[in-house]
């Protein structure tokens, strides 16, 4: 197509070839500066010598020689890996049962789950140190507790498209016409089928107990997070390696699943 | 016989458990999400010995730091939600428009990723970035600008508000995108098709349209810009003054005993703030859906 | 606005292609559309017909080729000042404006003063007999409404060339008819020359002045619907309107053709059959008759189906070395006829058409 035909176009509809081009390349450049500047200066920046020229690993690996890293993320782990089972359990028997004959339920239901949202985290932990009986408030694992209340939105949102996308009612008509009993029904078919949603909100619930740091350092636990934020104060080059080691760690594997995962957003081609 | 086995089992099934199986769940978020809120707000009007009163509130409500800290938080929510949803929503706009396939699944996670960091890595990467001796810093400085000429550090309200906008935009772009991909194309072509402009078609249906998401979208980046806490503590170490770090500050227990309770009352201010959020929310979300066909 | 009023335009294009690097969408079509006439474009998905279409309305440009409105070039005309009215399939009504904002959005686009608006909308309304819907907004509509409302907004400009994209194809079956016939009627009365894309036969074939049959980007045959029907150009049309059945046949050669136990003539196609080539016969149910069993050119076989559609019943005899053929004979011919019973038929017509195998 020549230069005439660019212009063409804007004779006929909406963005010319030009037009469109100009804003996907200045899209391309904000963004750039905007969100992959920041990550890269500091991805760089991790890699400094401290307190001098050149480059090195050592700060990546200073965090792990220092007191109390494998213990507290110990700790994070193991709240975190409580907290995305105790969700699962809770959640969803819940959340099936919810779409299968709860339904006056759901509502109500949808409110509570929004809640966390609403109300800031800083107030769900005051509140906690106000509420909370004393065995709990003396135990780390009231932690766990909360990590699943702080996910609920996620949490409700994952499970609920996943129980939508299959067509719940009629699986389970099925199964049950079939001669199966409930808990075959729910094990056998509905397990299964909504596999996704219940990954998805495990690993949901599982990064964000390990990343969580409002309710563990107002009420005064050390985890992996409120445990950095200490150590950093020595040594920021460490803390800012871990920052950076994370981010981009997450970034690489969501993008690798991504890239794997179904075809993605398609265009119906005007080719008819 | 098997028929019958079959019938009856159908049958027993609609018999309804009721609300049962809801009691675990009901019983969970009772005791850990709504009886500490219930817990925080009866504190919050009770005195030092245990008397109903409303002296807790009276220092946010008289000019003073606290009612300090609450206008900082709401002018922070506000200029980074303002900033976050304008940047977000333009390029929801390039991606729903431009990326297609693969690219834009990786593009969405990657938007999912900066949209949930917050928190103490995020803060310490920009303080790698964007501090005195920070490299991007350094970079700018090459190209001949020092943002440290200025007021400017990375540890003040424009740096936290700066650190907040990485992940406010993101969150906008993943929020946004569906009111942007609901606008059919059809919408446009009919309107080119009756003799319109393109300025009459966003003017009479465009904007219209996509007014009341972006409003509910914006009322969630507010929530989010106004209660987040662990960004501006890593960043700031408290020195930017608000209410989730003033109540941090109580909490640590720098402060006097008579203020046990002011910091239930702080808490429960940003709930009431919160909550007047959501309302115009879920208004926004309503009007949304409107017009939205079976 | 009636016909005597109206000037209708005729509506040419020449050579019209589009090109998606290799993918020709559309390849060289050659259309003209009489003024007050309505033309069908019929094909399956992906033959280029609503191509052909939105690059009539200006929402896509040909790659090469040329678009004549009243024997005026209009390649370069903008898409919105074209002066032509389409309805899409589904979807195109502005949520947010009611009815009545619906169908004057054109006219506000034209400048037309609220006066002139409301005496056009009136008209409209009562066109489609929509009239206590003009407050309403279009998610409170049915689709038939939905799409009636469409078709009153395309004609408030009176534009000089109607255009229909599958408009039916979203609606119930039950309403498709109705609006259907609607569309046709208020095409008549107001004489406006209109392009209508479908892949529906039935409908194109009820509607239409001409139907022109697309496949792969080209017009096949354009013709009356009887005519296209009675004497099919090529294959795919035949098939394409109307059933017809695929019946095994050997070239016996001098255009002829031995099939079951008949030797038939065959069409001179522009495919060439050498002699002893295998292909298949294309031959309409309506042209094979039962015959007793003494006949010497009829072909047994067993009744494997028997189909009632009222006046006539759908018969698939089951035959040695043929796919299931289907003919079609008066019900009250084969009341006593059963599944599993023996019967013989023959091709009753003289000539034919073939295609390779």
């Amino acid at each position: 197509m020549g230069t005439k035909a660019l212009y063409k176009v804007a004779t006929i509809m909406s963005v010319s070839l030009l037009q469109k081009w100009s804003i996907i390349i200045f899209a391309s450049l904000l963004g750039l500066i905007l969100f992959i500047l920041p990550v890269i200066a500091s991805s760089i920046y991790s890699f400094q010598k401290p307190g001098g020229k050149g480059y090195t690993f050592v700060s990546y690996t200073w965090l792990l020689h220092q007191d109390g890293f494998f213990a507290s993320m110990g700790t994070s782990l193991k709240l975190a890996v409580l907290a995305g089972i105790l969700n699962i359990f809770l959640m969803v028997p819940t959340m099936v049962y919810l779409n299968l004959k709860g339904q006056k339920f759901k509502p109500l239901v949808d409110f509570i789950c929004i809640l966390p949202l609403v109300i800031p985290v800083v107030s769900l932990a005051i509140g906690a140190q106000n509420a909370m009986p004393s065995f709990l408030q003396n135990s780390q694992y009231e932690l766990v507790f909360f990590f699943v209340v702080i996910g609920l939105p996620f949490t409700y949102r994952t499970l609920d498209n996943s129980l939508h996308a299959i067509a719940l009612k009629t699986l389970v008509e099925a199964s049950r016409s079939l001669g199966a009993s409930w808990i075959r029904t729910i094990i056998r078919v509905i397990l299964p089928a909504i596999r996704g949603g219940i990954t998805g909100a495990l690993f949901l619930t599982f990064a964000l107990s390990i990343g969580e740091y409002t309710i563990t350092s107002l009420l005064h636990w050390e985890t992996f997070p409120t445990w950095t934020v200490v150590a950093s104060q020595q040594n920021i080059l460490g803390a800012i390696a871990l920052s950076v080691f994370s981010f981009v760690g997450a970034i690489a594997l969501l993008s690798t699943i991504a890239v794997f995962a179904k075809k993605g957003v398609q265009q119906v081609e005007v080719d008819r | 016989m098997e028929a019958v086995k079959a019938q009856s089992r159908l049958r027993s099934s609609s018999q309804n458990p009721g609300v049962l199986p809801l009691l675990p769940f009901f019983i969970f978020t009772g005791f850990f999400l709504l009886w500490p809120v219930v817990a925080v707000t009866l504190k919050s009007f009770k005195g030092n010995y245990n008397e109903w009163t409303l002296d807790n509130f009276r220092p946010i409500i008289h000019n003073g730091p606290y009612l300090h800290s609450f206008i900082v938080s709401v002018k922070l929510a506000f200029i980074t939600a303002s900033i976050g949803s304008v940047v977000g929503a333009f390029f929801a706009f390039v991606m729903v428009r431009y990326v297609r396939g693969r690219f834009r699944n990786v593009l969405d996670s990657i938007a999912a990723v900066f949209a949930n960091s917050g928190g103490v890595p995020l803060a310490f990467m920009f303080i790698a970035a964007f501090g005195t001796n920070g490299l991007a810093t350094k970079f700018i400085r090459f190209l001949g600008y020092d943002i440290y000429a200025g007021h400017f550090t990375i540890f003040s309200f424009t740096g936290v508000v700066l650190v907040y906008t990485f992940f406010q935009s993101p969150l906008m772009i993943l929020v946004f995108q569906p009111a942007i991909s609901g606008m059919r194309k059809e919408w446009r072509e009919a309107s080119t098709n009756l003799g319109a402009s393109a300025a009459t078609y966003w003017r009479r249906v465009g904007i219209p349209i996509l007014l009341p998401p972006f409003i509910g979208a914006f009322f969630l980046l507010f929530a989010g810009g106004f209660s987040a806490y662990a960004t501006a503590r890593a960043l700031t170490s408290g020195t930017v003054s608000i209410v989730p770090i003033v109540i941090g500050a109580l909490v640590d227990g720098n402060t006097q005993a008579s203020q046990a309770n002011l910091g239930a009352s702080l808490a429960v201010g940003m709930i009431a703030v919160a909550l007047v959020v959501m309302i115009g929310y879920v208004w926004a979300q309503k009007r949304s859906t409107k017009w939205r066909q079976s | 606005m009636s016909k005597k009023d109206r000037v209708s335009s005729t509506l040419e294009l020449r050579g019209v292609s589009r090109h998606f690097g290799p993918v020709k969408a559309l390849d060289g079509l050659d259309l003209v559309v009489a003024p007050g006439e309505l033309v069908a474009l019929l094909g399956p998905s992906g033959c280029g017909k609503t191509t052909a279409l939105r690059i009539v309305a200006g929402l896509e440009v040909a790659t090469s080729g040329e678009l004549l409105v009243n024997a005026t070039r209009y390649n370069e005309v903008a898409a919105n000042a074209r002066d032509m009215g389409m309805v899409f399939q589904s979807y195109s009504l502005f949520p947010n404006l009611n009815v009545y904002e619906n169908i004057e959005y054109g006219l506000r686009a034209r400048k037309f003063d609220s006066i002139q608006r409301a005496k056009r909308v009136a008209q409209m309304l009562e066109l489609v007999a929509l009239e206590s819907k003009a407050k309403s907004f279009p998610h409170q509509l049915s689709g038939g409404q939905q799409q009636r409302v469409a078709l009153a907004r395309a004609l408030a400009i009176e534009p000089r060339v109607l255009l229909l994209d599958e408009p039916l194809s979203a609606l119930d079956a039950q309403v498709r008819g109705q609006i259907r016939e609607e569309i046709r009627r208020i095409q008549l009365e107001l004489g406006i020359t209109t392009l209508f894309v479908t892949h529906d036969q039935e409908e194109a074939m009820t509607i239409a002045d001409r139907v022109g049959v697309m496949n792969h980007g080209k017009l096949e045959q354009i013709d009356k619907p009887i005519t296209l029907y009675n004497s099919p150009a090529t294959p795919f049309v035949a098939l394409f309107v109307g059933l017809a059945n695929r019946i095994p046949a050997e070239i016996t050669g001098q255009g002829e053709a031995k099939v079951l136990n008949q030797k038939i003539k065959i069409f001179d196609s522009a495919e060439k059959f050498s002699d002893g080539a295998k292909v298949n016969l294309i031959i309409r149910p309506e042209a094979l008759e039962l015959v007793s069993e003494s006949d010497n050119e009829a072909t047994r076989g067993i009744v494997a189906l028997k189909s009632f559609l009222g006046p006539m019943t759908k018969v698939g005899i089951a035959v040695e070395g043929a796919p299931l053929i289907h003919l079609n004979i008066a019900s009250r011919d084969v009341r006593k006829l059963e599944i599993g019973d023996k019967i013989a038929f023959k091709i009753s017509i003289d000539q034919v058409m073939a295609e390779h195998v």
